[in-house]
């Protein structure tokens, strides 16, 4: 009997404990975040953010709605864009504490972490249980933008990805699409490869530059191209560096055909085409003057029409290809992941469990879906659970494609080159891209990019760089696999 | 009351046992002015000849002595110096074409005219811009989709011409040069209509008289008179031309490539872009080793410092 008694008392434990783990199971991340954030009521954590439409996230939505939520109260420094990895650095040196939370682009990962000024995350995803929504970040993010050193340095938060527009009224018209075959011999349809990308767009002009209508344009201004280029050179099968010497090698015959090839698309681009930048792009495509483009992801919202009323996008000029825009891969189907950015603690902060939790809640699957949702502040898809939302879905009669587009480029994207001291790698490919332009001769051009790259790796030491290369090209999407 | 009087004056300066104060006490009052001059202004210098010394950049922090490292650097860096062959391109051409533009307007403006107040006034304008409006102000004079500056050209060429001002090698400078030139040289012309104001006009009137014509008037009166004035004014504009960073920033960012780059913008880059601050140092030093020779040499050369 008491045996039985006792194996009865054992059972109802069991069940008691086991409802009770179930329950803590069932809350979500945010809802954890915003439970153990309430003991900090009060107090303001610091976050670190892209100034301009970006920060409007944090000033008129996710900042006002933790506060609600916790009593904590959220200040963002908006920062530009070019200065974040100043800014960010220089409050580490001067260990003032400033900052709690960061937005951390991921190129620059490898030097902040390095550096010591960003906190390593692993234990607070543990301490508050954020593993599981943490693994349901797209894997292209999670995989290749959250470490450094095998440690979690940052939360991927922005699912940034090139993606081709095109006009599907002029690849669909039976006029357009006879006079293509007459001219090229073949069926018209969106290139797959950067070759298919030349005849296409060099067809298409001829044949709509009578109604001011152009094959194709790009940003080309050197920051944007810088990206392009890395992207194009890895389709093609280029690689940086030698893995073992660590020599550089974008001035191989990959490289040089790349640069040949871009310029030689920018004559049947629109005139000037070399000055262009992220709006004046946006502007010739929301006017219908070029058939396809390739660009982020807030191209295709806004082409689409979606809240582009809103007072704060008042300067996007006003879509007449509401649509009429498909959605696909980029020529050679490994779009680059651009920039985007990570949610991060700073190493000074006094305050990482509250600013942690901030972060956390910001990119759990509940609120990250309202937040990359908002028309106004650029945060793009990069969850699985993005792809597939049923709100998403229907916010425009073709969102279906555009997230079926976004989410293919999770599977496939290649991220920036991420190294020590990246930026100066950078800007070394942005002045080759001005040269470019200037009509200097592209194998000249990566010759000379080539030495400067080999310049800076001495300076770092070719050990220290070789390892942390090592560890970017281990990656999923340092290579097309 | 608006003014003291001297009896106010000499009970206030008088100390109370009645002797006059130490004469140290003189220096004891600017003493914190001094100071405070001393540690916003040399602190700094001697601050950066010491990192100047180090290796430290924004990743790596290391203030061990470098010796001559930064230095032996500047030697090897092509880019520096060709920053600086861009920055001399800029003044030598800009600069004569603001003086000569500067006095022929001064020269135009001297005589009285109907409306002189206002065409002044107007003239003077660019002046008061901020050299990196001015900069973003031409740069989309200049653009090639919505700048009017091509579209003007294209209705004079009978057809549309492309024409990239911040991109193609032969027409950047042009591009920047227009830009300083047109900013810059109203503020010749003022200082210099200032200038000919001031000329004793019975000299050059009984020169006239004697039968001078124009050109030897001027070398030979107006020129020594209004010669320390503009001396001063030519050192001024070269110094700002040798540090120019603003207009070439916002037009060309240094572009294409480096073509641009003038040495204000390379020890930006250097500094703010590249985070190599000891080196950054060792790039100011040379600047204002660079600037005192330069600035010595000219002031001496044009008789200033008589």
């Amino acid at each position: 009997m008491n045996l039985i008694k006792r194996l009865g008392l054992t059972a109802v434990g069991a069940l008691i404990a086991a409802t009770t783990v179930s329950a803590a199971w069932a809350e979500s991340a945010a809802d954890r975040a915003v439970k153990e954030a309430q003991k900090y009521k009060g107090q303001t954590i610091t976050i670190v953010w892209e100034a301009g439409l970006q920060s409007l996230d944090p000033l008129n939505f996710s900042g006002p709605l933790w506060e609600k939520l916790t009593g904590m109260k959220v200040k963002v420094v908006e920062v530009q864009t070019a200065e974040m990895f100043t800014k960010i650095m220089q409050e580490y040196r001067a260990g003032t504490g400033a900052y709690d939370a960061l937005n951390v682009m991921p190129s620059w990962m490898p030097d902040l972490a390095n550096a010591g000024a960003l906190e390593p995350l692993d234990a607070y995803v543990d301490k508050y249980g954020y593993k599981d929504e943490f693994q349901k970040i797209a894997p292209i993010y999670r995989d290749n933008w959250a470490k450094a050193n095998g440690k979690i340095y940052g939360l991927p938060d922005d699912g940034d990805v090139f993606i081709m527009y095109f006009r599907k009224d002029i690849f669909e018209d039976p006029k357009i699409k006879d006079a293509f075959k007459a001219k090229t011999g073949h069926d018209l349809s969106v290139p797959k490869t950067w070759k298919e990308f030349g005849e296409t767009g060099s067809a298409l002009t001829e044949i709509l530059k009578p109604q001011n209508v152009y094959g194709a344009a790009f940003f080309r201004q050197p920051p944007y191209t810088m990206f392009m280029f890395q992207e194009r050179f890895r389709n093609e099968g280029g690689k940086f560096f030698d893995a073992e010497t660590m020599k550089a090698t974008i001035n191989s015959d990959i490289g040089v055909k790349v640069l040949t090839d871009m310029r030689n698309e920018n004559k049947f681009m629109p005139p000037g085409v070399e000055q262009w930048g992220f709006v004046e792009n946006l502007a010739a495509f929301m006017a219908g003057q070029t058939a396809m483009t390739i660009s982020w992801p807030p191209y295709g919202r806004w082409a689409a029409g979606y809240g582009t009323d809103d007072k704060a996008l008042n300067w996007v000029p006003k879509s007449t290809v509401g649509g009429k825009v498909g959605y696909a891969l980029p020529p050679g189907g490994h779009p680059e992941l651009a920039a985007g950015f990570d949610l991060s603690i700073a190493s000074t902060s006094k305050n990482k469990d509250a600013a942690y939790l901030f972060i956390q809640w910001l990119n759990s699957e509940d609120i990250s879906l309202q937040r990359v949702k908002l028309p106004t502040t650029l945060r793009d898809p990069f969850r699985d659970s993005h792809y597939t939302d049923a709100g998403y879905l229907a916010l425009w009669p073709d969102a279906k494609d555009y997230l079926k587009t976004l989410k293919d480029a999770s599977l496939a994207g290649i991220f920036d080159l991420s190294v020590l001291q990246t930026d100066k790698y950078e800007e070394v490919l942005r002045q080759a891209i001005g040269k470019l332009w200037a009509g200097e001769d592209p194998k000249a051009i990566l010759d000379a990019a080539a030495g400067e790259w080999d310049g800076i790796t001495k300076k770092i030491g070719v050990d220290k760089q070789k390892a942390v290369y090592a560890d970017w090209a281990s990656k999923s999407g340092a290579y097309p696999k | 009351m608006t003014s003291a009087s001297p009896f106010v004056l000499s009970v206030i300066a008088r100390p109370p046992s009645g002797r006059m104060p130490d004469h140290n006490f003189r220096y004891w009052i600017i003493a914190p002015s001094v100071f405070l001059l001393l540690l916003i202004g040399l602190f700094p210098l001697i601050y950066s000849l010491v990192v100047s010394f180090q290796q430290i950049t924004m990743t790596d922090y290391d203030t061990s002595f470098a010796g001559l490292t930064n230095y032996a650097q500047l030697f090897d860096d092509a880019r520096l110096w060709q920053s600086i062959a861009h920055t001399l391109i800029i003044t030598i051409i800009a600069l004569p074409v603001e003086l000569v533009f500067g006095l022929a307007m001064a020269h135009l403006f001297l005589e009285r005219m109907p409306g002189r107040q206002i065409f002044i006034s107007l003239i003077v304008l660019p002046t008061v811009i901020s050299p990196v409006v001015a900069g973003a102000t031409w740069r989309l004079l200049f653009d090639q989709r919505y700048g009017p500056i091509n579209q003007v050209i294209g209705w004079f060429a009978g057809h549309e011409v492309v024409m990239l001002w911040n991109i193609t090698p032969h027409l950047v400078y042009p591009a920047i040069l227009i830009c300083e030139i047109w900013q810059w040289t109203p503020f010749m012309f003022l200082i210099l209509l200032a200038a000919l104001s001031n000329v004793d006009k019975s000299l050059t009137e009984a020169a006239e008289l004697d039968g001078a014509g124009f050109w030897r008037i001027f070398f030979k009166i107006v020129l020594p008179a209004i010669w320390p004035v503009m001396a001063i004014a030519i050192l001024i504009r070269g110094v700002d031309l040798f540090r120019i960073f603003d207009v070439i920033w916002a037009l060309t960012s240094g572009g294409p490539g480096t073509m641009t780059e003038t040495i204000s913008i390379y020890t930006y880059v250097q500094g703010f872009q590249q985070f190599e601050s000891s080196y950054t140092a060792a790039i100011a030093f040379l600047i204002v080793g660079l600037m005192s020779v330069i600035v010595i040499w000219a002031i001496r050369r044009m008789g200033l410092a008589k």
